[in-house]
């Protein structure tokens, strides 16, 4: 009783907002807010890193004393290392065409660089197949000269790299947009040309919206399933990234290596996170 | 150094925003380019930087006599100190200074010591010594309207060209600033062209001013040639208005 009385006049001086809630709701709105993120992200996350380690740190390495992990780890590295610089590089040049230039079809376009969002993923896989498969368009033609896209490493490019296009652009474009190109023009009346003008003065200004975009990039391009599945063909130590190879696993219910590889994957995305915010920060400070 | 500029017209759409401008800027002259807003005089200073280029035809421009009309921006290296001062932020003052050293050809690129040297002769005519290391954010707007002129001038440019130069500065600093800039122009003698739309500015700094309306030039002369004979309505109302 006490307390409450002593509490009480404290209570009656704070400035109220109107914006402010009971202490009910909010008690209520913030602990369902923590609840929900427990139990669909943090419990998943605690349950991979605990199944990887049941049978202990030995277990765990087991997992990746296997040539077809190895295997399709190496894939993996592979594919992203294709398919981030090229979609770094198209991000920024659709980025600089959609935030520089005023023509006909620009908001088309621009919706366009959204497509991989809402287009499911294995859309994006059979449209390969039906262009480069067997019974595909240019299929006939691409056997006679003994070119192999789809169950191959550039069938699962072709799909990561439409699957990934979308960050670096969007990401940029309406930093590019929100800054102008004022210090652009500066640079060119100074007689700086169009490349001294890119790398002295545009990359500085969007280098941590570049970063966090390709940092995306990446996180995705290593975890896409859907669209790999599809044109993949899940050829154990050809085709099976890791994603696909995780799934393999399990299906054999071989857990402890499924989830240790598992873990990798969701390392990369705790990696990314960190990444994430560290460059956040640094694109609010810039 | 100056500035010839024959029969330039542009249109944005349907929208005459310059029509059949001729115009000349003398060696050593300052001049001002007056008119409202929407008048045309930045479209004018950006075509003759090169940033915008005037519709295809017999227009031309002329820096010195040589022919500029067809080259781009970077090659034409027309001095221009834009109204938002546009320094690089992520630069120092001495690098923003620099910049237009720097980016030159291998060739004709000075070396570093003389850089350096050209900076500090900058800093110091801009009575900025001292603040080469300091960013742009760190620097009033005084300042960094002084840096953007240092920036400019760097290169040694053919013709100077200002937007709207004491636009976003108060009265007080406004005034300190237009003095300096006569006494500076009075030392380089570059060919400059400063747009403005206001009047007291223009008649107090300028050697000659050209009125703008409308995308026409309405009359060229002196300040004291436009004061005394308004050659229309446009210019007479003009001038009045502000003069009450």
């Amino acid at each position: 009783m006490a307390a409450i009385i002593d509490i009480q006049p404290q209570n009656a001086n704070r400035p109220r907002r109107a914006t402010s809630d009971s202490l009910i709701s909010r008690v209520l709105i913030i602990g369902a807010a923590v609840g929900f993120m427990g139990l669909m992200f943090v419990l998943p996350l605690v349950i991979i890193f605990q199944e990887a380690f049941r049978k202990g740190w030995e277990g765990f390495m087991e997992a990746f004393d296997d040539g077809a992990t190895m295997h399709a780890i190496w894939l993996t590295l592979k594919v992203a290392a294709i398919t981030v610089p090229l979609n770094t590089l198209f991000g920024l040049a659709a980025a600089w065409c959609v935030s520089r230039f005023q023509f006909r079809g620009k908001r088309f376009l621009t919706s366009l660089i959204e497509l991989p969002l809402w287009v499911s993923p294995v859309i994006a896989g059979m449209i390969y197949v039906l262009l480069f498969g067997a019974q595909g368009l240019f299929g006939p033609a691409l056997k006679e000269h003994g070119i192999k896209i789809i169950f191959a490493l550039p069938g699962i490019v072709l799909s990561t790299i439409f699957v990934t296009f979308t960050f670096v652009a969007r990401i940029l474009a309406p930093q590019m947009e929100a800054q102008g190109q004022a210090e652009e023009e500066a640079a060119m009346t100074l007689g700086a040309n169009g490349w001294q003008m890119f790398w002295r003065v545009t990359l500085p200004k969007i280098k941590w919206g570049l970063l966090y975009g390709i940092i995306l990039c990446n996180a995705r391009s290593m975890g896409e399933f859907g669209a790999v599945s599809v044109v993949s063909g899940h050829i154990r130590n050809k085709t099976n990234t890791v994603p696909l190879h995780i799934e393999v696993l399990y299906n054999e219910y071989q857990f402890v290596p499924a989830f240790a590889v598992a873990s990798m994957l969701a390392l990369l995305a705790l990696v990314t996170l960190i990444l994430k915010t560290l460059t956040t920060s640094q694109r609010r400070a810039a | 150094m100056s500035i010839h500029i024959h029969h330039i017209s542009k249109t944005f759409g349907s929208f005459n925003a310059l029509k059949n401008v001729d115009l000349e800027v003398g060696t050593g002259e300052l001049v001002a380019l007056l008119g409202p807003s929407g008048s045309g005089k930045t479209t004018l200073l950006r075509i003759i930087a090169g940033l915008e280029f005037a519709d295809a035809g017999e227009g031309s421009i002329q820096f010195h006599g040589v022919d500029v009309t067809n080259r781009s921006a970077y090659e034409r290296k027309a001095g221009f100190v834009f109204q938002n001062y546009a320094l690089f932020n992520h630069m120092t003052v001495a690098e923003n200074i620099a910049f237009g050293l720097r980016v030159m050809p291998r060739a004709t690129r000075p070396d570093r010591e003389d850089i350096d040297k050209a900076v500090t002769e900058l800093l110091r005519r801009i009575a900025l010594e001292g603040y080469g290391s300091r960013y742009p954010s760190q620097l009033s707007g005084g300042q960094k309207q002084r840096v953007a002129l240092a920036r400019a001038l760097a290169v040694g440019p053919q013709v100077l060209l200002l937007d709207e130069p004491f636009g976003a500065l108060d009265a007080k600093v406004r005034k300190t600033l237009r003095k300096w800039l006569r006494q500076f122009h009075n030392e380089t003698k570059v060919a400059t062209l400063f747009v403005t739309h206001d009047q007291d500015e223009a008649f107090e700094l300028a050697d000659r001013v050209v009125v703008l309306h409308e995308g026409d030039i309405q009359q060229i002369g002196s300040p004291q040639q436009l004061r005394e004979h308004p050659k229309n309505e446009f210019v007479a109302d003009f001038l009045d208005c502000v003069m009450i």
